[in-house]
């Protein structure tokens, strides 16, 4: 045997070896117990009201092997908080002291746990051990086999001195039958049950009970205290009679879903459709009473549940209430995992019939061509579709699961078969863009999908101006190129690729001469079209000269005139002042003015009143730019990536600058050719104005009356240093720029080929996968949804709000294309319309009675949340507060309609009818039904087994219902006196 | 230089303010230890990759800094995604770009993925003589919009170093900001739980 092993490991080998599995057992236990450190455990103070169920309770469970058979020892302990001045200091090791276990027999500020392991409700524990077979369906059964494993943890609780009672499962785990011992200095107390499928007829009530109870301690004590006697008594409500759950089925075939839950497309379905409340269960209460003062036998009973001192409601709720809304968006969430691509769904013949639409780069071709439109109208494609729908059943098995896709597309057409539906979705999808979507670049708040689709707007809207312009221009060049002077042969600030009369830099050089035959192909390929009208809000300031180039085919004559006059003036102006021209302008300068005289064109505005730096009279026009190219955030983070791979070194910094200067000379270009005669200082005073640094004290504004000095001084600036770097890439870029208008620069977004990329990624999508992208709206629409219901007094409900919130919208803010994320929120969502729908029954049911009272109709409202949040609500007033009158009701028409009996408002309506409580009490049914359950448990503190022995804590817990009957008892005895 | 697997995790870092406060010289200061008066202005976005040891973690850096003209503005917004801090610049030495600070702080809201993204405002140039915004408004600045905040010079390396690390520092004191946030959401009250069948492993009420 391995015993005291502590102390004589020091002087002794313990040899295990020929140990038998009895003693292996016994030891492992032992070591167990070591290892948990109960036998050293230090004493808590009192556990407080309702701590049972409040605070936490911890568990630790460890494998125990008898020969083959593994068993599993588990600690239950309940987490006690406490301050340490709340100890009291025991003396070591008194002889009187109990185990805190047989004290706690004893204890009735926990008694009737709403919440608790059932050995803590039976005995009242806060600490015990539980041994159990570990495998479920294992069971121990023979008496002898019980004696032996008792006895085993007999000795070891002995040799350890573990105070913490120790129970041992018996027969199946089912029946929750225990047997357990817990040992202390010079007492033993043993814990025993009985449990039977019916209850006998004499254990029926408390007086049977005190009888077990004092048969099974017999003590010889002549004349032992009265038993303390701890009743409760448990109603059960499930016929609400005069409330009925109002939420009505979903009916999708309706034509306009008005119904409560469905509401139809654009609000998503909500509620629970079958009311979540199942039952009320009403626990009056006797808490502590004596066995004189109280007669409960088979003839009599003073237990009236009106009479209890304590009432306390739990409310039961359905496991998992069918919700509309979860129901949908989980269904929605498994649509997301379903690999099928939309052939494989439909079969390839969807395909076929149609096979211009498959084509995608005749796509956009077709969605932007104008007038006959090739692709089909709805109603075109859904009867056609429907008909081939019929066809294709007859040919073949249906190729889809019917329901599965059935819901995504439900909400995005909510009234067509499923094929139909697919077909509409590869038609749609062209049309949509045009027809709901916010034009402009892709907006990166929004989901991929939506950005794609911008895309693909963006693409259309820009061919189509493109193909607008084109053809207004070939009509007006002609008028154009008649002031259009490219007399730039000589100019040495040029570069000398402009220095030839094709100042466009391509073959539009000859728009002069050869102005309206252009190959409208290549043109569309090549240029950047700049919207004819500038922002709106801007007209005003744009210049006449802008309009003059923005060649629009309407403004053609006007165009002439500006044109005309434009030119008169400059005239006019060299004429007014020749004297000053000569005198202040440098040779340079007077060479540079007089042979830049091309004509300006692309301006979109003045910037500010700044002139040209050379020339002052030139005013300074910010160009049109062609729009940055519009980029949706894959495109952007695979840009990112390509930026980021060139790496850190210096030849990869530039190399990066080098592939964003497109955008910097498309600028400078069309700045170029707004400016005629401009240097790269006035660009950068416009482009990046930090970067020219003006000399101090010179004022920003001309002003007519200044004399020549001080205009002098006030262009006087220069770059910035960074900006002078001798072949900084500013310069180096500046140097290639060509004076060319935006609208004749090589495009730098190619719509064609943006748009045909969006086709191949919208075509290759998975259902799955536009589902998932959908998943933000959905989140998104459903927790709007959420939050239309107007419901207050639910705290639970709001920091779930907030917590789906957050959730959610990090979720969609990070992009997440994880499904098992979604799913977790969508958990929450299905919870809170739980909540919601549990909250809005329990308020119908308590608020069919309006009280007159204000006080007392607020104490019942705080009633019916504390219902929502707590497990089990105590009822104020018991049977006489306000909550009570009304479950005092609740019961007694249940009872009523149980019976067959009119209802009290029936009965009250007979105009004949004298007097309300006569006419109840005629009626010989009782308000209350028979406790579904009844508890009672017996304590006394009593000499055993002999009449010298101490008084220790007896205690039978006993429950009573239907078809179940329990007895627990733990009693103990004196070891030392007996 | 560190080993790679000892890596903690990859932060990216933006920098942000008008163009010419000293954005490229302050990251150059960090990466480097130098400063280039003839640092040219950046075009578009440029992109540096450093470790940083802060507090035992080892982080790997990925800073991106943008240019502040705003034509090229269109196409940073890319650059804001997934971003965790955010370095946003101002000159001292010249009010106009800490006028800016409103709107580079707009851009980000608008433009960035984490909404607890740590932001620390730094007011760089204090080397020089002419001082146009005094270190109270940066900090009055800083404090309602809930930044960090230091004064730095990327010429004298005054604060720089010391700015880089803690911003990282806050970074990594964010829960779920550079770690993937696992933590659970509530569950509803234990209600729903009825007593089990098979013994009495639950907790579990009477009826
Ligand atoms: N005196 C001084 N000049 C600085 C400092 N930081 C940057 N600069 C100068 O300010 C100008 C702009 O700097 P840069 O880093 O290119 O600014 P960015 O446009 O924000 O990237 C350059 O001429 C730098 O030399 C600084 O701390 N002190
Ligand atoms: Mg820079």
């Amino acid at each position: 045997m391995a015993d005291d092993g502590q102390e004589s490991e020091v002087f002794e080998i313990t040899d295990f070896t020929t140990a038998s599995d009895w003693e292996r057992f016994i030891a492992r236990l032992e070591e167990v117990m070591h290892d948990w450190k109960l036998p050293t455990l230090k004493r808590n103070p009192p556990v407080k009201k309702g701590e049972y169920t409040i605070g936490s309770w911890k568990e630790k469970s460890a494998n125990v092997r008898y020969a083959n058979f593994t068993f599993t020892i588990t600690e239950y302990k309940l987490k006690q908080e406490y301050n340490e001045k709340d100890l009291t200091l025991d003396d070591e090791e008194s002889e009187d002291i109990l185990p805190e276990a047989v004290e706690d027999l004893m204890m009735m500020e926990n008694d009737f746990p709403p919440r608790a392991h059932c050995l803590c409700r039976w005995f009242g524990l806060r600490h015990f051990l539980v041994l159990s077979p570990a495998a479920h369906s294992d069971a121990v059964i023979s008496e002898s086999r019980i004696r032996i494993l008792q006895s085993s943890v007999s000795i070891a609780i002995s040799n350890t001195s573990c105070q913490i009672p120790v129970f041992v499962q018996v027969q199946q785990k089912w029946r929750r039958m225990y047997v357990g011992q817990c040992e202390g200095p010079g007492m033993r107390t043993s814990f025993d049950m009985v449990h039977l499928k019916k209850i006998p007829h004499q254990f029926n009530h408390l007086a049977g009970l005190l009888g077990v109870f004092k048969s099974k301690i017999s003590t010889p004590v002549s004349s032992p205290p009265p038993v303390s006697v701890a009743v409760r008594f448990t109603y059960i409500l499930q016929d609400w009679t005069n409330y009925s759950w109002p939420q009505l089925p979903p009916d999708f075939d309706a034509p306009s879903g008005s119904e409560v839950g469905n509401s139809g497309f654009g609000k998503l379905p909500f509620g629970a459709v079958e009311d979540p409340v199942s039952e009320l269960h009403l626990a009056t209460t006797w808490p502590s009473l004596s066995e004189d003062m109280i007669v409960d036998n088979d003839v009599y009973s003073d237990l009236d549940p009106i009479q209890a001192p304590q009432w306390s409601v739990r409310i039961r709720m359905m496991e998992k209430p069918q919700c509309l809304l979860g129901e949908y968006l989980g269904d929605f969430g498994k649509l997301c995992k379903r690999s099928e691509s939309v052939e494989q769904l439909l079969g390839r013949s969807f395909y076929q019939d149609d096979s211009d639409t498959a084509d995608i780069s005749q796509a956009l071709q077709r969605l932007t061509e104008p007038v006959p439109m090739h692709i089909p109208t709805l109603s075109s494609v859904v009867t056609r579709a429907r008909t081939r729908m019929h066809h294709k059943k007859q040919m073949e098995e249906e190729p889809i699961p019917g329901d599965i896709l059935n819901e995504i597309l439900q909400f995005l057409f909510p009234d067509a078969g499923l094929i139909a539906c697919i077909r509409r979705w590869s038609c749609c999808i062209f049309l949509l863009p045009l027809t709901l979507l916010q034009s402009g670049a892709p907006c990166l708040g929004s989901c991929l999908l939506h950005q794609k689709l911008q895309m693909l707007n963006c693409c259309i809207a820009r061919k189509i101006a493109r193909e607008n312009t084109s053809m207004s221009q070939s009509s007006s060049a002609v008028s154009l190129g008649t002031n259009i002077q490219p007399s730039l042969s000589s100019n040495s600030f040029l570069p000398a690729s402009l220095s030839q009369a094709s100042f466009g830099g391509s073959d539009r050089g000859s728009l002069a001469s050869s102005p309206s035959n252009k190959d409208e192909d290549e043109d569309d390929d090549e240029f950047f079209e700049c919207d004819e009208d500038p922002e709106e809000g801007e007209n005003e300031k744009v210049g006449e000269e802008e309009l003059a180039a923005a060649g629009n085919s309407q403004d053609v004559e006007m165009e002439d005139v500006e044109e005309k006059d434009k030119i008169e003036r400059t005239e006019k102006e060299e004429k007014e002042k020749p004297e000053k021209t000569s005198d202040d302008s440098s040779p340079d300068e007077i060479a540079f003015r007089d042979t830049v005289v091309y004509q300006p064109e692309g301006r979109l505005r003045q910037c500010g009143d700044l002139t040209l730096i050379c020339n002052d009279d030139e005013l300074l026009y910010i160009p049109i730019t062609q729009d940055p190219a519009p980029m949706t955030e894959d495109q952007l983070e695979e840009h990112a990536t390509v930026l980021a791979e060139l790496g850190t070194s210096e030849e990869g910094a530039e190399l990066r600058a080098r592939m964003q200067s497109a955008c910097l000379l498309s600028d400078m270009e069309a700045f170029k050719a707004a400016n005629p005669g401009c240097m790269l200082e006035d660009f950068v005073r416009w482009y990046s104005p930090r970067d020219y640094i003006e000399d101090d004290d010179s004022c920003n504004t001309p002003h007519p009356d200044m004399n020549e000095e001080d205009r002098d001084r006030m262009k006087k600036g220069k770059l910035s240093s960074r900006m002078m770097i001798p072949g900084n890439m500013w310069q180096e870029v500046w140097s290639q720029a060509k004076p060319v208008p935006a609208r004749r620069q090589k495009r730098l977004f190619d719509d064609t080929k943006e748009a045909e990329k969006v086709l191949h990624y919208l075509a290759s999508l998975k259902p799955a996968e536009v589902a998932l992208h959908l998943m933000p709206m959905l989140i998104h629409a459903a927790i709007i949804r959420i939050q239309h219901i107007e419901i207050e007094g639910l705290p639970s409900l709001t920091s779930l709000m907030t917590q789906i919130t957050q959730r959610a919208s990090k979720l969609t803010r990070m992009g997440s294309t994880d499904i098992k994320k979604y799913e977790e929120v969508i958990k929450q969502i299905e919870l809170a319309e739980v909540v919601i729908a549990r909250a809005q029954s329990l308020r119908a049911k308590f608020s069919q009675q309006v009280l007159e009272d204000d006080d007392k109709q607020t104490e019942l409202e705080k009633f019916v949340s504390s219902l929502l949040e707590q497990p089990e609500v105590s009822v104020l007033g018991a049977g006489r507060g306000p909550a009570g009158t009304i479950l005092h009701r609740l019961f007694a028409a249940a009872q009523r309609s149980a019976n067959m009996l009119p209802s009290e408002e029936e009965l009250l309506a007979d105009d004949d009818v004298v007097d309300h409580a006569s006419q109840s009490s005629s009626v010989s049914v009782k308000d209350f039904p028979r406790p579904a359950g009844k508890e009672f448990i017996l304590r006394t503190r009593v000499q055993r087994p002999t009449s010298y022995s101490r008084a220790l804590p007896q205690r039978l817990f006993c429950v009573l219902m239907n078809n179940d009957f329990r007895l627990a008892g733990a009693f103990s005895e004196d070891t030392t006196f007996f | 230089m560190m080993n790679e697997d000892e890596v903690l995790t990859t932060l990216k870092i933006l920098i942000i303010g008008e163009s010419g406060v000293g954005k490229s010289s302050l990251l150059l200061r960090f990466t480097d230890d130098t400063f280039d008066p003839e640092q040219p202005a950046t075009i578009g976005v440029d992109f540096k990759v450093k470790t940083l040891s802060v507090e035992g973690n080892t982080t790997k850096l990925a800073i991106w800094d943008t240019a502040g003209q705003e034509r090229f503005r269109t196409l940073t917004p890319s650059y804001y995604r997934g971003a965790q801090g955010v370095i946003l610049v101002y000159d001292v030495s010249n009010r106009k770009s800490f006028q800016k600070l409103d709107m580079w702080l707009n851009e980000l809201e608008t433009f960035s993925t984490k909404s607890d993204i740590v932001k620390m405002l730094v007011g760089n140039k204090i080397d020089m003589d002419k001082r146009e915004v005094d270190r109270q408004e940066g900090l009055k600045f800083a404090r309602k919009h809930a930044m960090l905040f230091i004064e730095a010079s990327a010429k004298t390396k005054e604060g720089v170093q010391v700015a880089f690390e803690e911003l990282v520092e806050k970074v990594i004191q964010t829960p779920g900001l550079w770690e993937n946030d696992s933590r659970g959401g509530m569950s509803l009250n234990d209600r729903g739980n009825q007593s089990v069948s098979q013994g009495c492993g639950g907790y579990c009420s009477l009826l």
